[in-house]
Formats: C-alpha cells, sequence, structure tokens
C-alpha cells in the first residue's frame, strides 16, 4: 500500500470542506440522511483518487463534519445523546469500508496501468532491440529506454584498448562526472553492479551493469559493455514497476549483445567453411588441369633419354615441340595459380573506375597471342564505366576465351551490353555446349567443388565475378553452343546514358 | 623375332597420344590411337591389337566400364593410366581384369617395364615348375623354398601366398586378387589378414624384410612380386 502523498491528502481535505460548507448552508433544507450520503460520497471520491490511507483519514473527517452538524448539541463536538454515538459509530464503520474498498480499488486499477505500461516498454524493447544490428544499436536503445524510465540520464559504455569509452548517452549532450566514470570502471572490472550513492551524498548519481554473462568466481567478462542509469526518486508512485522494467531491460540488452556476438561468430565461419570449400575445389581443377602437360613432358623427356637412338629425327623434334607447348601450358597455369592465391587469401579486391570493352579488348589480344588459328570476334558497343579491377576482369574473360579455343571448334564471339542494371560479357562458341553439371555448378551459390572436368579456367572466372560483386551464367546459343556470360553490376550513378545525361 | 606387337593408346589427350606413339614405335611396336571408350572397343573388335594401354578419363565412358565390356569377349592385356585422384577407379579396373597400372605422370622406362610383363604373361602363360631369384629356389611342385640351398618353413597358407605373388613376377596383384586366390572369395575383403601374412613371409624370404626387395608394396592396391632382374632382355 502506497504511502499518501502531501498533495492527496490536500485534495481530501478540499472535497471534504466543499461538502461541508455545501451541507452547512443548506442544513435547513437537507434532510439528514441526504447529508451523511455526501459525506459517504465525498470520502469514496478520495479514496479513489488518493488512495487507502487518504481515504481512512477522510472517513475521519467525515464523522467531525456529521458529528458538528447533525448531533445535538449542534456546532459542537459533543455528543449529548446515548444513541447518537450509536449513529456516528455506524457512520464511522460505513465510511471507513468506504474509504478501504475504493482506495484498495485505486491501487489495483494504479498497480495495473504500471503493469500495462512496463509491459508496453518493454515490448517496445524487444522488438527495436531485436532489430538492431550493432552492439553501439544495442547500447543506443537502451540508454533511450531508461532515461525515460528513471527520469534522469542513462549512459552505455564500452571497452575499447583497454579502456572505457561512451557508447551511447540520453540525453546525448550528456557529459559524464568523473565519479561516473570511476563507478563504471568498478563495475566493469569487478563485473558487478555498483549501485548509486543516496541522495545528498558525494560520489556517482548513476548506478552502473556490467552486462553480459558473468559467472561468479571467473574474471568478469570484459568485452561486454556497462550501463548506466539514473535513481529512481523514492517517493515516486510506479518505483515498483520502473524497477523492474529496468531489470528487465538490462537483461535483454545483455542478451541482445550475446546474440549479436554469436550471429558475428556463425558469419565468421560460413566465411571460413566456404572458403576452405573454394580451396578444395581449386585444387581438385587443379591436378586435373597441371596432369596432362605434366605427364606430356616427364613422358616426352624420358623418351628422348632412354629411345634417343631409335627415335627418327622428326621424331625427336615433336618430341621437343610438345615439350615447349606443355611447358607453356603449364606456364599458363602457373599464372592463374598466382591469380588463384590472391583470389584465396581473403579476396582483396581493388576496384576502380574501369572500361569493360578495353578490358575485353585486352582479354581477346592476349588469346590471339596464345592461340593465332582462333577465329575471335569482338562486338564492343560504348559502354558505361564499371567498377572492377582490370587484371582479375582480364583473367576471367581469358578464361572463357581459352575454354572455347579448347572445347569448340569455329568461331567465337566475345559481346558486351547492358541489361537493367547489369553488364554483360558474353563468350559464346559454335561447339556442343557446356556438360550438364558444369553449367549446373556455374549458376549455383558460393563456390562448391566443381564437377570433374571443369578444370581450373572455369572455377577461377566464377571466384573473380563472385569477387567483383558479381555473378557468371551459363546460356546456350540458337545452334547449341556456349556461352559464358560475367555478369557485373552497372553502379546507378554512371549508368547506360553516362555521367553527363 | 615374330612380328611387330600392336598397341592400342586409348587417350583423349592428344599430346598424351602423340609422346607415347613416338616412344612406342621408337621401341619396337605398332601403334593404333583411340580417343573414347567406344572407338576404342571398336578398332579392339576390327584390328585385334595385341595391348591396351587406357586412360581412366576418358569422356564418353569411364575406364572400368571399357574393360567390363571388353572382358566379356576379350583377355586383351589391359595397362591403365590413373591419376591420383583415381585411386579407386584403379583398384576397380584391376579387380574387373586389368593387367596393370602406371600412375600419372610416368617416365616411359616405367611404361615399358609394365608393357613387357603384360605381354609376356599373355604370350606364355604356362608357368614354370621352379623360381629362381635373388638366391631363393621355389619348388612348385614338391611345395619346398630354399635359400642357397638351406630349407625355409613356410606354412600352407604362406605357401600359397608366394606362389600367388611369384608367378606373376612384375605385375601387380591387388589386395582382392590375393585374398580370393589364397583364402577363397568369401575372404576378399580380409585386407588386415593378408597384410599379416605378407609381413610373415617377408621375414622368411627378404634378406632385410624392413626394406623388402621381393614382395613390393603397391599401397591401397596391392603387392608386387618384383621382375627377375636381366628379364628386361
Amino acid at each position: 500500500m502506497s504511502t499518501p502523498s502531501f498533495g492527496g491528502v490536500l485534495g481530501a481535505a478540499m472535497i471534504l470542506l466543499l461538502v461541508a460548507v455545501g451541507v452547512g448552508s443548506a442544513r435547513h433544507i437537507l434532510p439528514e440522511s441526504v447529508a451523511v450520503l455526501l459525506f459517504l460520497t465525498a470520502v469514496l471520491v478520495s479514496a479513489a483518487a488518493f488512495g487507502f490511507w487518504v481515504g481512512i483519514a477522510s472517513a475521519f473527517g467525515a464523522l467531525i463534519g456529521v458529528n458538528f452538524m447533525y448531533v445535538e448539541p449542534h456546532f459542537t463536538l459533543h455528543i449529548a445523546r446515548p444513541e447518537d454515538i450509536i449513529k456516528l459509530a455506524v457512520f464511522l464503520l460505513a465510511a471507513a469500508i468506504t474509504g478501504l474498498i475504493s482506495g484498495r480499488l485505486r491501487e489495483q486499477v494504479d498497480a495495473a496501468e504500471g503493469r500495462a505500461a512496463a509491459l508496453e516498454v518493454l515490448s517496445q524493447v524487444s522488438a527495436e532491440l531485436a532489430a538492431a544490428h550493432s552492439p553501439s544499436e544495442v547500447a543506443r536503445v537502451a540508454v533511450r529506454h531508461l532515461n525515460a524510465l528513471a527520469h534522469g540520464p542513462a549512459l552505455a559504455l564500452g571497452p575499447m584498448e583497454g579502456q572505457l569509452r561512451v557508447l551511447a548517452s540520453e540525453p546525448e549532450s550528456y557529459l559524464p562526472e568523473a565519479s561516473e566514470l570511476e563507478a563504471a570502471d568498478v563495475a566493469w572490472r569487478r563485473g558487478r553492479a555498483e549501485f548509486a550513492s543516496a541522495q545528498g551524498w558525494s560520489g556517482s548519481k548513476l548506478s552502473f551493469y556490467p552486462l553480459g554473462n558473468h559467472i561468479p568466481g571467473q574474471p568478469p567478462n570484459q568485452r561486454s559493455p556497462v550501463i548506466g542509469h539514473a535513481r529512481i526518486a523514492p517517493d515516486s508512485r510506479d518505483r515498483a514497476w520502473r524497477e523492474q522494467a529496468i531489470e528487465v531491460i538490462l537483461r535483454q540488452t545483455g542478451q541482445a549483445l550475446q546474440r549479436l556476438a554469436l550471429t558475428e561468430e556463425a558469419e565468421a565461419e560460413r566465411r571460413r567453411a566456404a572458403s576452405e570449400e573454394m580451396r578444395a575445389a581449386l585444387l581438385a581443377s587443379l591436378s586435373h588441369d597441371l596432369r596432362t602437360p605434366l605427364a606430356t613432358i616427364l613422358g616426352s623427356v624420358t623418351t628422348l633419354r632412354e629411345l634417343g637412338a631409335t627415335l627418327s629425327p622428326s621424331a625427336q623434334s615433336d618430341l621437343l615441340a610438345a615439350i615447349e607447348e606443355e611447358t607453356e601450358r603449364l606456364g599458363r597455369y602457373v599464372e592463374k595459380l598466382l591469380q588463384l592465391t590472391r583470389l584465396q587469401s581473403g579476396m582483396e579486391v581493388h576496384l576502380a573506375w574501369v572500361d569493360a570493352g578495353d578490358v575485353a579488348q585486352a582479354s581477346v589480344a592476349r588469346a590471339r597471342r596464345a592461340w593465332p588459328n582462333a577465329r575471335i570476334e569482338t562486338q564492343l558497343p560504348a559502354l558505361p564505366m564499371i567498377r572492377a579491377e582490370v587484371g582479375l576482369l582480364e583473367q576471367a574473360l581469358f578464361n572463357l576465351i581459352e575454354n572455347a579455343v579448347k572445347y569448340a571448334p569455329g568461331v567465337i564471339r566475345l559481346q558486351a551490353e547492358v541489361q537493367g542494371n547489369e553488364m554483360v560479357l558474353s563468350v559464346a562458341d559454335r561447339g556442343r555446349g557446356l556438360p550438364g553439371p558444369i553449367a549446373e555448378w556455374l549458376a549455383s551459390d558460393g563456390m562448391t567443388r566443381p564437377p570433374l572436368g571443369a578444370g581450373l579456367g572455369l572455377p577461377i572466372s566464377k571466384g573473380i565475378a563472385t569477387a567483383l560483386g558479381g555473378h557468371i551464367r551459363a546460356a546456350q546459343t540458337p545452334q547449341g553452343g556456349a556461352v559464358l556470360e560475367i555478369r557485373l553490376p552497372v553502379p546507378p550513378e554512371h549508368g547506360p546514358a553516362g555521367p553527363q545525361a | 623375332m615374330s612380328a611387330r606387337q600392336t598397341i592400342l593408346i586409348v587417350d583423349d589427350e592428344p599430346q598424351i597420344q602423340r609422346f607415347l606413339g613416338h616412344a612406342l614405335t621408337a621401341a619396337g611396336y605398332d601403334t593404333m590411337l583411340a580417343a573414347s571408350g567406344q572407338e576404342a572397343l571398336s578398332r579392339i573388335a576390327a584390328h585385334e591389337p595385341d595391348l591396351l594401354i587406357l586412360d581412366l578419363g576418358l569422356p564418353d565412358m569411364n575406364g572400368k566400364e571399357v574393360i567390363e565390356r571388353l572382358r566379356l569377349r576379350s583377355a586383351l592385356p589391359v595397362i591403365v593410366l590413373s591419376a591420383h585422384d583415381q585411386e579407386m577407379e584403379k583398384i576397380m579396373a584391376l579387380d574387373l581384369g586389368a593387367d596393370d597400372f602406371v600412375a600419372k605422370p610416368f617416365g616411359i622406362g616405367e611404361l615399358l617395364a609394365r608393357l613387357r610383363v603384360s605381354l609376356r604373361s599373355r604370350r606364355n602363360p604356362a608357368r614354370t615348375d621352379q623360381i629362381r631369384q635373388a638366391g631363393l629356389q621355389i619348388d612348385l611342385g614338391a611345395h619346398q623354398v630354399s635359400r642357397d640351398g638351406e630349407l625355409l618353413r613356410l606354412t600352407p597358407k604362406e605357401f600359397d601366398l608366394l606362389v600367388a605373388l611369384a608367378s606373376n613376377a612384375g605385375r601387380v596383384m591387388t589386395h582382392r586378387k590375393l585374398l580370393d586366390q589364397v583364402w577363397g572369395p568369401a575372404h576378399v575383403d580380409d585386407v588386415p589378414y593378408l597384410r599379416v601374412f605378407i609381413g610373415q613371409l617377408r621375414q622368411k624370404l627378404e634378406l632385410d624384410p624392413a626394406r623388402p626387395a621381393l614382395i613390393l608394396t603397391e599401397p591401397g592396391v596391392g603387392y608386387r612380386w618384383a621382375e627377375p632382374e636381366g628379364a628386361a632382355q
């Protein structure tokens, strides 16, 4: 039961006085029973408005009023007739019961309202915490609500380079005092709550709580932040539910931070697994593509050494030519491997504004040097600039051309165009199309193990396309030839119309 | 010397065909080429080569399938070319009837040695009663083994295992083949068992059992009885 406030007592006295004056001035026309009911009503109103104790006090006030005006001798507090004592006692009982019941009712209403308010605040806090994507967002949500609940400044401090720094404060301009920083530091280092000093005492005005699960007997989790809020005034009527709400908010904030930490860990784990998968994928391609040149070189060299005497001169020179060609092929693989190592080691890509047409021309020129007999056509209109890394994009296109040269006879066509917000660089051949498993693998998300026969080139192209923020897609020409497309995003500010439009 | 023998090279990589063609011609064989399993089977039917060199990574069908279809009608010797990631397929090919394997990349000397062993064993399958090698004398008829005239004691199973290995000198014998031949088809998966017997045999036969010179291990595949010195001639 709440203690009566000064305002409540004053209000009840006013109501009683009003009734007394009213009844007093109309005493001659008001029957006694009506006057008694009016006094009871005053008790009821006071109790309902100001609570139980005020109701009881006003019941005694009403007793005095009735005694003064209606009990002989009138206008004194004396009671002349014995039956009047019974009358007054019954009145007091009725007034007290009225005060009691309506006072209790008032308090229940208050409590229900408090609970409803607390629930509303808490549900809002949970929703906001669930939507928060970073520890500082979580801290901002927490201090805003703590400020509203405790009617005073709230602070969140987090460790940075071994020291506590303010992550968020409400009001935002609030500058913590030295004593508050000290209290926060103590709470953080010891891993337990540090309460505000009582009113009138020097020391921190805020209570500080370390967040995160502190296990007793173990060093506190010093990566978690510390949150501080103002003391709730001890005479405030809804203090109980405010304190409970604050406790829940602190707990939920701790959980939200834990959730973020776990999410971050899971994301890091996913990235590690993906890069592991890619490593396995590329190793598989590697062994496939390196094997043939190595086998040819070793076989040719040992043939020349062991059977040289019986080999015809033309066979000898053909074997030497094979060694030369295969060594060059190995050289190209090694070049790809170096690109691959870069893609593997964290995909550090240096994006710059790039004219995709120029890059495409460069890759075609390189392909013509490598395979002078290949027939490569290009169709490259004026293109918008894109964000890419020249070396990587050139390698990705070169790999697609190489794939076409190796597996498809006839003309190879490289073309570029913009479709929607994507730049499409495609290499089409006149072969029999990609084997189904390889096309499916190219379309799949992420770098999973490529199917046998995918070689080293296509996985690298896919890795590059992904690293540049795009993807690779396999299609078919109407004649059934393979079309391999590298699709990269076109930044909106440099759209098809160009920056000057 | 009889007419030149014909080797069919089945590999989809033109560069491999190219050097194998030159090497086998220089070594005194005639060669034929095929780039796919289907082509290989029809060439075998039409030309009846003396030996098949088969790459396991063919584009149209795997080497295992080629051997399976080939063995339905022919005992043609087959040497498979395998890569490191085709270990399982290699073993299955051997169990299905391939005679031997060479792992890529390989020196031509190794391939030619395998080739000679496979051609010889097909040409001359009748085995002799006496095997003499590295100071050992194995008398198959009398079930006796001696080194430098001194009799070695072998259990019957050890002797059977010795016969299975030594009568296929120079050829790989897979775990399965040895287990089937010595212990019977119910025991083809008891590889640990086989290892124990090989260990015992090495203790009794090898001069230095830690560095075997007669019973060579083909890791993961099986064992090979070393080719007698001078057999290459």
